[in-house]
Parts: structure tokens; sequence; C-alpha cells
């Protein structure tokens, strides 16, 4: 894969604490030499993004809850209603993970039915389940619960993160195509990139894709 | 040390339970501990407000609830909206992160609108602005304290205990310095053991956050009077 198509298959984005405006101006201008297909950013930068990205395909995402997924379901629902007030195309939503880990995922399903409503179709939800903390049962009940809410895009991994090709297929080799999966965390190298997408990842999400495409 | 200093040093412990992997069992017993070893606060997501809240329901422990937690990469909307969310469900205290990007981008007067609007949004209830100070220069750390010390906000606190480092005892000098009397200092992040919690106190820490309480406090309980009065001399 050249590096033209591996930039296509790539969302990228500026996300933490440690963020300037200038940060984000010299970053996206950065990215704009590339095809990349989306730019994620926190939501204090979410209107500048969508100035600075008119001219380009690259779709911007929205970072929901994120990265902890600790906010509640009311917060998180606020947060979509201003995405969407920006126009946003899609927002990465981090699930309660906690009520993952204690086996509430009544809790999870209203969350999700919930966040697909606001949604109404007019921005894509991706969520994060963060499969490295979760078990493998975790994982599939959670990724049951997505599908019965009516979620279908996950992004493997926050902050932290380290995605493990293994669970791309496993949620490939249990769910079939039901899912688009979007690997991401810790993803540094070409050769981890290319790992991920043979193992059935739709798409690779990395904030050094422009230091991994320099390697390409 | 003396059983009344022991008990107020208790009261100035913040007891955290940020995990990710947390269950629902996990806030219960950081709730139990608390009232165990009269601590302070238990500082939790919002998610788990309400529950702490009926854990700690008429007792002197407080529910505090992270906001904007913990890039504080949020708008100030969303901040208050999460807010008035935590308190709606039982927190008595605010941790919130400030906007650092703005902050160290320059953006005084958000920072400062960001601080009132918490402000008023909890009024009536503690608020506590995290700085994230280990990605601060000295000069952002001071004009942090000084924009807290004019919004009137309860304290200043170091870090979410998520970023490159913690508290440093420089670091809480050094705020405590500047906001003087008018701001309290919360020392938080990197607070492993009870010799780190008493030289943050010696630098001027009113309250430390940390998910190590139960170990100070069975530390704190062995320690003989020597110590004590080694501390007052």
């Amino acid at each position: 894969m050249n590096r033209t198509g591996l930039a296509a298959r790539i969302k990228t984005g500026i996300l933490g604490v440690n963020i300037t405006e200038q940060d984000v101006r010299s970053h996206i201008a950065a990215a704009k030499t590339y095809p990349f297909l989306a730019y994620a950013v926190d939501l204090s930068y979410l209107q500048l993004a969508k100035q600075l990205l008119r001219e380009t395909d690259m779709l911007l995402t929205a970072a929901v809850s994120y990265p902890f997924g600790g906010m509640t379901s009311a917060t998180k629902l606020d947060q979509i209603r201003f995405a969407l007030s920006v126009e946003a195309e899609e927002i990465n939503a981090t699930l309660n993970l906690n009520a993952i880990k204690s086996g509430d995922y009544d809790t999870v399903s209203s969350e999700l039915r919930a966040m697909v409503e606001v949604a109404d179709g007019a921005i894509d939800v991706i969520v994060i389940p963060q499969f490295e903390i979760l078990t493998s049962s975790e994982k599939l009940k959670t990724c049951e619960t997505l599908l019965e809410a009516g979620v279908c895009a996950i992004k493997t991994d926050g902050h932290g993160g380290l995605c493990q090709p293994e669970d791309v297929r496993l949620v490939r080799r249990v769910f079939g195509d039901a899912f688009s999966i979007e690997a991401s965390g810790g993803i540094r190298t070409v050769a981890q990139a290319l790992e991920l997408l043979d193992a059935g990842a739709n798409f690779i999400h990395t904030s050094t894709a422009l230091e991994l495409l320099r390697d390409a | 040390m003396t059983d009344s200093r022991r008990v107020a040093l208790l009261r100035q412990i913040d007891h955290s339970e940020l995990s990710t992997s947390a269950t629902y069992g996990d806030v219960r017993r950081a709730c139990l501990e608390a009232l165990h070893y009269g601590f302070g606060a238990v500082v939790v997501h919002p998610i788990h407000c309400a529950r702490a809240a009926h854990h700690l329901r008429g007792t002197g422990t407080s529910v505090a609830a992270v906001v904007g937690f913990p890039t504080g990469a949020f708008t100030i909307e969303g901040k208050a909206f999460e807010a008035r969310n935590a308190i709606e469900q039982g927190a008595a205290e605010i941790d919130y992160v400030i906007n650092v990007g703005a902050l160290r981008g320059g953006l005084r007067d958000l920072v400062l609108e960001e601080m009132r609007t918490l402000r008023d949004v909890a009024r009536g209830h503690i608020v506590k602005a995290i700085l994230e100070t280990s990605v601060l220069t000295d000069e952002e750390k001071r004009l942090a304290c000084e924009l807290a010390v004019d919004a009137g906000l309860d304290y200043v606190e170091t870090s979410t205990g998520f970023a490159s480092g913690g508290a440093t005892v420089e670091d809480v000098r050094f705020l405590h310095e500047i906001v003087g009397d008018a701001v309290e200092v919360k020392a938080s992040g990197a607070i492993p053991d009870v010799q780190t919690a008493l030289a943050m106190i010696g630098a001027g820490a009113s309250r430390f956050g940390t998910n190590a309480g139960v170990q100070i406090a069975q530390a704190l309980a062995s320690m003989s009077d020597d110590l004590g009065r080694e501390e007052a001399g």
C-alpha cells in the first residue's frame, strides 16, 4: 500500500490537556497535505477545527466524554448536541466503562439508545469500548449491547490503550461485518497499521499519522 | 502526633476513586473507607455522584465530582452543564480542570470567564480549579492563581494525576505564596505515602487528593508522638 493509499484509511487529530490554539492550527495545516479521512479534536477546539477544515475532505470528529467515559449520560448528550450545532460529522464517545466493569449493561444500553436518538442520523456515532481494560466476555457482551442499541461503529481504544490485532480479529470473527472498526491506541508505525488493517480494521486512528507516514 | 492532629489530617484527605476499571463495588468501598477513617471527601467521576451521595448521606464526608476531567479541553458551557448536573446528583464539591491549552495560549480572559462561570454555577459549594502544574511554566501557574483569587474560587489544585507529573512540594509552596489566604491549595497526584502527604501540608496545602488514603491513615495511626513533636519542632 502506498503512502496515499494508507493515508486514505487513516483518521487523525490532536487531543489532550496540553494543546494550544496554535498547536491545532499548525497540526491541521500539516494534516491537510494528506488525504486523511477524519480529524478529531477536543470540544474546546471544535469550532476552530470546523473553520480550519473547510475546503478539505476531512470529516470533523468531536471527542465526547473523552477519554475516560466518566461523564453522565446527560453530559454526553449535551456534548453531542454541541457537536451537532457545530456541524461535526462524527463523535468518538467513550462508553461508561465502570458500568461495563460492574456488569450493568442496562445502563450502557440506555445511554447508547439516548445517544443514537439525539444524533438522529445527523452525526455518526462511534464509541470507544477501551478494549485494553475489558475481558474477552466483556468485549463480546459490550459489542452485543452496541448492536442491539443500533450502534455499529467502534474505535477500539482511547487514551493510553494499545490496540491489539487479536481484538480486531475477535470482533470480526464473532460479528462478521456488523461493525465498522477503527483501530486506535498506540499505533506508531506503518507495520502496526498494516497488521491491524490486515486483521480486519476498516480504519486506523492515530494522532501521530504525520510521523507514521513520514516513515512509510 | 496527637489524636486531634491525626483526626484533622484525615479530614484533609480527598479519597479518589477515578479508575476506568472501577466497579460500583469499588466506589462503595471507597465511600465506606472514607467514613471509617474520617476523610473529608470522596472524589469520583460524575457517573458515580448519586451512588456516592447515597453512601455518604448525612455524614461529614462530602462527594467531590471531577468536571472537564482530565483534559480540561471542553467548552465553558459544557463544564457548567456538567457541574450543575453533578451538584443535582449530590456533589458538594467540584474539582474541575481549567482550560490548560487556553492558559498556555495566552487566553487569559477565557480562563477567568470559565472560573467565574464555575463559581457562579456552584455557588454555596466548594470549587477547586485543577491547574495541571506539571505542564505549566511558573508564569502560567502565577497567572492561574491570580485569576483564581479574582474569581473567588475555594481552591487551586495541582494535578489530575493523569498527566506527566503530580504535585510537588515546590509547586505547592509556589501556589500557596501567590494565593495567600484568599484561596486554599490542594495537592493531588503522586501522593503515595504519609511522608509525602505531610510534606505537602507543610508546604501550605490544606487538602490532598490521593488514592492511597487507607495506607496513609494506617501509617498515621502507627506514628509515635515523637514524630509529631519533631514535626512541630
